[in-house]
């Protein structure tokens, strides 16, 4: 559904993309993780046709996006990172309009409206100026503007920041649906846990290159073992260590050794940490996941504190 | 070009309008004001220059018009930055309209209420101001609709220019005060110094002036207001040119307050 081949994009001297390939097949989520500025919102507006790339191609349903930006872009919902709606309209003719704008009209106009506001736990709000909705109720607003026409293709850029839990429950439900229908996905999020629940497959992207993809459970079990973390009360000690495998990373006041034996590895760090245990502020076992393989991957811990949360 | 999805957008301008009329009766309003406290100025100016029986709102009236019409330059463009400011312009882009509906989507509405302020002013002043228009309706209607057409596409050209919504409102008033004064529609040209007259064709409300004032005064049909409204279309194809030239629809644009 989605084909997209050697795409290189640079803002002047800002290089935002070098080289990225992706493929959503009909049916597939992909979720789209990487740190900020990674150029993950680059991605996306360049599939959505809002931005040309200097290089590469974009198919979309087989159809040449850059050739024929029309063609594709009626095959697209698009939600972009930043919220967009019109708040001095109600929350049934915002999502009118873009039923309209994707083609609807009549009577399926009016029970498309209905469903997608039903999804996203709108439908109470339908007559409510957009403007006097709360934050997350908003955002929702803003996402099921993107899917109201069932996209063939739906771009969702960070759709879940600043959603409570059910709202997210809700929209990664949602998306399940559409999927499940033989919509693609692609999905971009600092949620971790969420591309778990999606059953997603991921690709992770930095600095504008593509670092690893895969399933979840497949990039899990290449890249992420468990990790024994120590915090400190100031710097970290340097420790070297003797048993087989990585050896310890500092980071700060954080030590972190990856390990696939956390109980002795604990026991044999306490040992060499030696008087600095008198500094040790908490122990953490982090177990394998998606966030100790996004770990390993980007040298970066994942931190959800990061984030920026628009809503 | 979508027919659908421009109404679409047509459709939904209309309701952005409708939820904050205060322009609309503003530009309605006003010029109906401003031509009662005016009307008077006017009278023995007209009388010398031989209009028997005239009341002042001879000129009044198309002058008001065509100033109010001017100094709504800026609506047009408040349609494009308001957009940018409620982050939903990149979404109308990546929607199925393409830039054309987008434009013209937009611009309709402006054209309408250009439109609509003129025709509801010369109408109203009939009974109000005891306006008596000797020349043809139709000749004043395609007059009035041409500077419509025109003062928008300007409007477009405006907007293209502008990279925040600040700059739009100087662009706006500067520009609407320049066509509404040195194109005659304020003070008659003949009352303007010779600079002053002579700069004046250079503006299209020029020439809807002489237009107006000739189906008013003159008794002017269809004929003779072909010369005004080719102008005016002529100054319209030039504008709609340049925005065709200058407008950028992936430019981001800023929106204050
Ligand atoms: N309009 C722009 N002009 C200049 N530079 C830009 C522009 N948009 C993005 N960039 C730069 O391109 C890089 C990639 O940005 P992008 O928005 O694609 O990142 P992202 O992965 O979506 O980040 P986030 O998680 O914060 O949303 C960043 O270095 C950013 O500063
Ligand atoms: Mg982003």
């Amino acid at each position: 559904m989605l084909r997209v081949e050697g795409l290189h994009k640079s803002y002047g001297r800002v290089v935002a993309l070098r080289g990225v390939d992706l493929e959503v097949s009909p049916g597939e989520i992909v979720s789209l993780l990487g740190p900020n500025g990674a150029g993950k919102s680059t991605l996306v507006s360049i599939v959505a046709g809002l931005r040309r790339p200097d290089a590469g191609t974009v198919f979309v349903g087989g159809v040449d996006a850059l050739a024929r930006p029309k063609a594709a872009r009626s095959l697209i919902g698009l939600a972009p990172q930043d919220l967009g709606i019109y708040p001095i309209v109600t929350v049934r003719q915002n999502l009118t309009l873009f039923g309209e704008l994707a083609g609807l009209r009549g009577r399926e106009l009016r029970t498309r409206v209905q469903e997608v506001a039903e999804a996203l736990l709108l439908d109470d709000l339908l007559d409510r100026l957009a403007g006097e909705l709360s934050g997350g109720q908003k955002r929702r607003l803003h996402t099921a503007a993107a899917l109201v026409h069932r996209p063939r293709l739906l771009l969702l850029d960070e759709a879940t920041a600043g959603a409570d839990v059910e709202t997210r429950a809700q929209l990664v439900a949602l998306v399940r649906e559409l999927a499940g229908e033989g919509s693609a996905v692609l999905y971009s999020t600092h949620y971790l846990q969420e591309v778990e629940t999606l059953g997603a497959s991921v690709v992770l992207i930095d600095k504008g290159s593509v670092l690893a993809r895969g399933a979840v459970a497949e990039l899990v079990a290449r890249h992420g073992g468990s990790v024994v973390e120590l915090r400190f009360d100031g710097e970290a000690p340097v420790i070297t260590r003797d048993r087989p495998g990585r050896q310890p990373e500092r980071d700060g006041n954080l030590l972190r050794i990856p390990t696939a034996e956390p109980g002795p590895e604990i026991a044999a760090a306490i040992t060499a940490i030696g008087a600095h245990a008198a500094r040790l502020q908490s122990v953490e076992v982090v177990r394998a996941n998606l966030e100790t393989a996004y770990l390993a991957i980007t040298g970066r811990r994942y931190e959800p504190g990061e984030e920026i949360e628009r809503a | 070009m979508s027919p659908r999805a421009c109404l679409a957008v047509f459709r939904h301008e209309l309701r952005v309008l409708r939820r904050d009329p205060s322009t609309a009766v503003f530009v309605i309003v006003m010029p109906l004001v401003l031509a009662a406290l005016m009307q008077r100025l006017f009278k023995g100016t007209l009388v010398a220059q031989g209009v028997t029986g005239a009341t002042g709102a001879e000129f009044a009236v198309p002058g008001m018009a065509v100033s109010f019409a001017a100094f709504g330059i800026g609506y047009a463009g408040f349609a494009f930055f308001r957009d940018h400011g409620w982050g939903t312009w990149e979404r109308l882009r990546a929607s199925q309209a393409s830039s054309l509906d987008i434009l013209v989507g937009k611009v309709a509405p402006a054209v309408g209420l250009s439109l609509i302020q003129m025709v509801v002013l010369f109408l109203l002043a009939v009974p109000l101001f005891g306006l008596s228009v000797t020349g043809s309706w139709p000749a004043l209607l395609v007059t009035v609709f041409a500077l419509a057409l025109c003062l928008n596409a300007f409007a477009v050209v405006l907007t293209a220019v502008a990279r925040t919504s600040q700059q739009l409102t100087v662009f706006a008033s500067v520009g609407g005060l320049v066509l509404a004064t040195l194109g005659g529609a304020f003070v008659p040209v003949e009352a303007m110094p010779g600079w002053a007259q002579a700069g004046s064709p250079v503006l299209p409300t020029y020439w809807a002036m002489q237009g107006l004032l000739d189906v008013v005064i003159d008794g002017g049909g269809l004929l003779d207001v072909a010369g005004p409204v080719a102008a005016l279309l002529g100054f319209t194809a030039v504008f709609a040119g340049l925005a065709a030239w200058r407008f950028r629809f992936d430019e981001p644009k800023v929106y204050w307050g």
